[in-house]
């Protein structure tokens, strides 16, 4: 890059900077607050990005952390494809092909080019999940062994041109999807947010003229990048790795290795990915844009978790996915739970880099997003319905202070689970139980957090259960002699002769009255438990976090020497 | 109501100043006192500034107070201990809090402590279904228990919070029935739909724990207030302001403590409130900046924005709450260079040690450095001359800042102040411009230490013509407190489709709300032809989760037979103005209906009747060297309190008064207007 013109100042570009956060939080409430589906208004399933005619990142705002530094993958592929040219003032593109964004399917990129006169000066981006873009079954399949059994794939296409929404390209995309009306609503709110970005940028660029705003640009590019070098420069020299297993791929029954190798030298940091096993018949493939999305999070959390999300973060690190391996997925291969192997990705880089970051980093997380998914008919209306959540679990604990209990997984960000009166109010299915699930932390000195116990009863007729929880062969590990935590599970009709323990499923059938008991993982444990104080000991047990069986497990705890 | 005393008295007890502010209805004059807060004993503090005012409490014909006690016991972590009653299988959901991570990026995320432990939350048996049938009757026994379980610990407050109680309180209703009869009448039981009738256990759950934690702590004091006042004299009831911005009997607010949760702070809104009628700028941004915080809330139509939900402390309340916007930026924020750039906040030096020209040992440049290193505050006349501010140490501090960025000293104070400012823009532009509302139309009131400041400039920002600075900033949510009405809340869950079938339940519902509300009126005192009751519907697209609060235009449309349709109409327009597009045709679903009962308790705004005023240019009390722009400029130096009324200053100028700064920039200038509210016109020819 040439150097600008100096035509700004720190005040200037700070002013700049700040604004342009503020365009890309404004934009992320506006496709919140008009979103159709819990998906995106409570899971906040989204992300936006305002990037500049490089595709480089000026301001972000994100629901979910894995989306970070990564809406620039759809502008940069539309311009390969349609050529520089092809942005046109007032046109609104969609793609969501998981082998060029990296996600799967329903995770629905919508974007267009900001204009300032004639000048091209940046693109409004914005990706949701979308609740059904067709596919096998409702949902996202768990057993499917090709892309096309997914639902529908869309390359960069016009989904609004010279500011008209296309018709015909809102026809095949509604047409395809089993919720029309969720998808049509969904993506007005997509669209709303994309012409807010486009709205903002213009204004930015229009209070400071373009060559002020560029200058300001480059300088904000160049803090992150100093503050990132300098956080990078502060670890260690070295290589290191750790490794875990995801349980299976959903169609076999082999685990299957995720790899970590960190190699930190001076200012610069590789995280590299190609020690991971292959791509796989089952829905676990992602494509290579996302994994390093991953590894950016993983980056941010332990390097510099505060510094600011722009063009010039992640400058310092070089992420390696290797061809034909799972972080690469290429077609045919499934997508659909491409973010399992994510979530152990980004536990094992603080794993890797534990012993040089000892008071940054944390142990496991309960790890992943164990999918409940039930259908059905619904008596009360007659009409098919399915719905589905992810489970809150156990977090790992850290220098000084015990892991949380019952929170969501790091790949589904901000999201906050449905209450028992919003679901049974919507669905035939009851809450029974919801409660923390005590011992399921592992033991330490400072213990891993607890996860869940969920019980609903189906009151529905002619339904089916779908499964997705994974993190049994590799739970979350302790570190610094910290123990394990207890693998999740689900129980069908717990005590009846038609008990079953399944953790994964598809179309699993249930009947009314049909009872699914869900028991999410634990935190994983941070020092040695016997170095645990009895009064934490006796607290917890009080308070129903540790049982007095599991203190003696875990702690060697005899209630007449603790008392 | 007839008030037979003379005096309407407002009463707004802070941390550090008791404020008084009293209306001769005699006379047609406000004055106001102000005391020492009293912390062993209140009513000393407020006696004592009640004295300077009011001949005799019995002279007193209404009183009505903003108390902060409810706030600080939440935020100290110094309320009740409270035994939490849920549903079986269901009572860690309290802890659970929806499973969610408030900080994306942070490994070590805590989730906020609740306000119960686990070990103090007891399940009872017993099971409602979403349509409000039982399918399990309420568990006496374990009742019983916990009731024993309360008198042997000694604790001194219940929450009650089960499933589906919004749509059948029976099981809430016996449980407090068998509390009582085990407890009688000194715990206090707070039910979760008594505080919020709405889905949401969570939520729920949340507000009712919040009110019984703080609920002994209210009532105690508000029995001791009235015991004393009444002991000298007071022979009104006592009324206290509610978060939601209206104002209840303090019997009412005994009941309800929750509701007077953010009765101090919404008084500088009612302030707006009370402003914008009585100059008639229905339209208002008020500003009010002080040392580590900036609050804006809005004012439109004369009336405050007030929202169903709100968040404190990380636990979601549902709670009919007046809407103020916070933004960490104030005279202490510290600005610092990160990766080679400037950053200012929203780390604050907060009082201690304070900016570095306190010389209390901060080092640290803030907002207050630069200032004083423009020019823009005057050493010895800080804070009313109660406070000497040495420039010395502000130069200092902002250079060392300056080398390090490559700036000058004057260059970078002024950008500091920028920066800030473009921060506080930004947080009106959001609060605003992205609702759909343009700023353009509305007045700008400053208030707070540090508002007059900025306010001009945050004005030009934001293209908004005009600077209010009323009089006795110090006071103005005391007075403000003055103006407001009684007000009650209601709100009942309606799930259904907007369809004529489910309106046509409407008429029959709002009569039952609207009898609820004249019962909360009649309770307080309210003349019949002194009431109004609002009705709206929180409505949204089938399958939406945010809803839009739609107003009604009154109980009458409802029985209409195309109300349905126009209903749905009036959702669509008000989608397409917030959100930009409407999905017209769609399906349009109502969560819930709102009634709000109104009564009006007389004003003290009559009294205002413009005076004529004289245009005069008075003579500047001194000049001082002030940067404008990198430039410094000989500045005119005024003391508001000799400003006669009609005054008119051009900038650039500065007008001293006791609590804060009021900086008019070139192309600015000021006017005393007949209440004696600095009228600033920020862009002189505009």
């Amino acid at each position: 890059m040439n150097p600008t013109d100096t035509v700004t100042d720190p005040v200037t570009t700070e002013i700049i900077r700040c604004a342009l956060g503020a365009a890309a939080e404004d934009m992320n409430q506006t496709l919140i607050r008009s979103a159709y589906t819990p998906t995106i208004y409570e899971m906040k399933d989204c992300s936006v990005a305002l990037l500049d005619e490089h595709h480089r990142v000026l301001g972000q705002s994100l629901g979910v952390p894995i989306f970070l530094g990564n809406l620039e993958v759809v502008t940069q592929h539309t311009e390969r494809e349609h050529g520089r040219d092809g942005w046109r003032a007032g046109d609104v593109w969609i793609l969501n092909d998981p082998y060029i964004a990296g996600t799967h399917l329903n995770d629905v990129s919508v974007y267009g080019p900001v204009f300032a006169g004639e000048d091209l000066v940046g693109f409004a981006t914005c990706r949701a999940h979308l609740r059904d873009l067709g596919g096998m079954r409702p949902g996202l399949l768990t057993n499917s062994t090709e892309i096309y059994q997914e639902g529908l794939r869309l390359g960069a296409i016009k989904l609004v041109e010279g500011g008209e929404p296309r018709r015909d390209i809102l026809d095949i995309i509604t047409r395809n999807s089993r919720y029309p009306d969720l998808v049509h609503g969904d993506l007005f709110a997509m669209i709303a947010c994309v012409r807010e970005g486009q709205a903002r940028l213009d204004a930015v660029i229009e209070r400071y003229g373009l060559a002020t705003f560029r200058a300001a640009r480059d300088d904000v590019f160049a803090q992150t990048e100093r503050m990132e070098r300098a956080a990078v420069a502060a670890i260690a020299d070295g290589v290191y790795e750790a490794e875990g297993h995801i349980d299976n791929d959903g169609v076999g029954d082999t685990p299957l290795r995720v790899h970590v190798r960190v190699e930190v030298s001076g200012e610069n940091i590789l995280i590299d990915l190609s020690g991971t096993d292959d791509m796989t018949k089952g829905p676990v493939n992602c494509g290579a844009p996302q994994a390093v999305a991953a590894a950016r999070v993983a980056f941010k959390l332990l390097v510099n978790p505060d510094g600011p999300l722009t063009g010039g973060a992640f400058r310092p690190l070089s992420v390696n996915v290797r061809e034909g391996s799972l972080f690469a997925a290429e077609e045919p291969v499934p997508c659909s739970y491409y973010f399992t192997p994510l979530g152990m990705l980004i536990d094992l880089v603080a794993k890797a880099l534990a012993h040089v970051l000892p008071e940054r980093v944390a142990a496991a997380s309960y790890g992943d997003s164990m999918v409940v998914l039930f259908g059905g008919t619904n008596p009360d209306t007659g009409q098919r319905f399915s719905f589905s959540q992810p489970t809150v679990g156990g977090w790992g604990a850290w220098h000084g202070t015990d892991g949380q209990d019952a929170m969501i997984n790091n790949v589904n960000g901000a999201m906050k689970d449905l209450n028992a009166e919003v679901i049974e109010s919507k669905f035939p299915i009851r809450v029974t139980k919801y409660a923390i699930r005590p011992d399921s932390g592992g033991p330490g000195q400072w213990r891993g957090g607890n996860g869940v116990e969920r019980e609903f009863v189906f009151t529905g007729d002619d339904g089916y259960v779908n499964l997705w929880w994974d993190r049994s062969v590799t739970p979350a590990w302790g570190i610094f002699g910290g123990s394990s935590a207890q693998p999740p599970e689900v129980v069908i009709n717990q005590g009846r002769a038609d008990e079953r323990r399944l953790m994964k499923a598809t179309g699993h059938p249930l009947q009314h009255g049909d009872v699914v008991l869900t028991r999410s993982g634990g935190g994983g444990g941070y020092g040695d438990p016997s170095l645990r104080s009895v009064d934490d000991i006796k607290a917890d047990i009080r308070e129903g976090q540790v049982t007095e069986a599991g203190a003696q497990d875990g702690y060697g705890w005899d209630e007449g020497v603790g008392s | 109501m007839t008030l037979s005393g003379r005096y309407r008295v407002a009463l707004d007890i802070g941390g550090t100043f008791t404020d008084v502010v009293a209306y001769d209805e005699q006379t047609g004059t406000f004055s106001v006192a102000k005391s020492s807060t009293t912390d062993h004993d209140l009513v000393e503090g407020v006696l004592s500034a009640l004295d300077q005012v009011v001949d005799a409490p019995e002279a007193i014909g209404f009183l009505v107070h903003g108390t902060t006690q409810g706030l600080n016991a939440l935020l100290q972590r110094r309320g009740e201990r409270v035994l939490l009653l849920a549903t079986e299988g269901l009572g860690d959901v309290f802890h659970i809090a929806r499973g969610s991570r408030g900080s994306l990026y942070d490994l070590h995320y805590r989730k906020p402590t609740p306000l119960v432990p686990l070990s103090d939350i007891v399940e009872i048996g017993g099971r409602l279904d979403a349509r409000g049938t039982e399918l399990a009757p309420l568990d006496e026994q374990a009742l019983r228990k916990a009731a024993g379980r309360v008198r042997d610990a000694g604790i001194s407050a219940v929450a009650v919070a089960f499933l589906f109680s919004y749509l059948d309180p029976k099981h809430e209703l016996f449980a407090e029935r068998i509390l009582r009869e085990e407890l009688g009448d000194d715990v206090a039981i707070t039910l979760s739909h008594r505080i919020a009738r709405e889905w949401r256990e969570y939520e729920r759950t949340s507000s009712a724990v919040t009110d019984a934690y703080i609920a002994p702590t209210v009532r105690r004091y508000l029995r001791r207030f009235d015991e004393q006042l009444r002991g000298r004299g007071l022979d009104v009831p006592i009324h206290i302001m509610q978060s939601s911005g209206g104002v209840a009997t303090a019997a009412a607010a005994r009941e309800y403590a929750l509701s007077t949760l953010l009765s101090g702070p919404v008084g500088c809104t009612m302030g707006g409130v009370a402003l914008a009628k009585q100059l008639d700028r229905p339209n208002l941004v008020c500003v009010d900046m002080g040392g580590t915080s900036f609050d804006v809330s809005l004012v439109v139509d004369n009336e405050p924005e007030v929202v169903s939900e709100t968040q404190l402390e990380g636990f979601p309340l549902l709670l009919p709450v007046v809407e103020i916007h916070t933004v960490g930026a104030g005279g202490g924020s510290i600005a610092y260079a990160e990766g080679g750039g400037l950053r200012v906040g929203p780390a604050s030096a907060g009082a201690v040690p304070g900016p570095a020209c306190y010389g209390r040992g901060g080092t640290s440049p803030t907002v207050t450095d630069a200032n004083l290193v423009l020019g823009r505050l005057i050493p010895d006349s800080f804070s009313g001359g109660r406070m000497t501010l040495d420039r010395g140490l502000a130069e200092a501090a902002v250079s060392r800042l300056a080398d390090e960025l490559g700036m000058s000293t004057v260059q970078l104070a002024g950008g500091i102040v920028e920066v800030v400012n473009a921060t506080m823009a930004q947080a009106i532009r959001t609060l605003t411009v992205a609702r759909g509302i343009s700023p353009r139309d509305f007045s700008l009131v400053a208030v707070g230490g540090a508002g007059a400041l900025h306010a001009v400039h945050l004005a030009r920002e934001l293209d908004i013509a005009e600077v209010l600075v009323p009089p006795n900033a110090g006071t103005f949510s005391a007075w403000g407190m003055l103006s407001t009405d009684f007000r009650h809340d209601g709100s009942r869950p309606f799930l259904t489709t907007v369809d004529a079938g489910a309106m046509a339940k409407l008429p029959e519902m709002l009569a039952e709300m609207s009898v609820e509300g004249s019962q909360m009126l009649d309770a307080q005192g309210v003349e019949e032809s002194l009431r109004s009751v609002s009705y709206a519907l929180d409505l949204r697209y089938v399958d939406q989760a945010y809803t839009l609060t739609v107003p009604l235009t009154g109980m009458d449309e409802t029985r209409s037979p195309e109300f349905a349709a126009a209903i749905a109409q009036r959702f669509h327009d008000a989608h397409k103005r917030r959100y930009g597009h409407a999905n017209v045709g769609a399906p349009v679903e109502c969560v819930t209906i709102r009634a709000t009962a109104v009564g009006d308790i007389g004003s003290s705004r009559a009294a205002a009747a413009p005076v004529e005023t004289t245009r005069s240019v008075p003579a500047p009390a001194g000049t001082a060297e002030v940067v404008f722009d990198g430039v410094p400029m000989a500045t005119e130096i005024h003391h508001r309190d000799e400003l006669p009324l009609g005054a008119e200053v051009r900038g650039p100028a500065i007008v001293l008064e006791a609590t804060t700064t009021n900086v008019i920039p070139p192309g600015a200038a000021l006017r005393v207007d007949a209440s004696g509210t600095l009228v600033i016109n920020v862009r002189e020819d505009s």
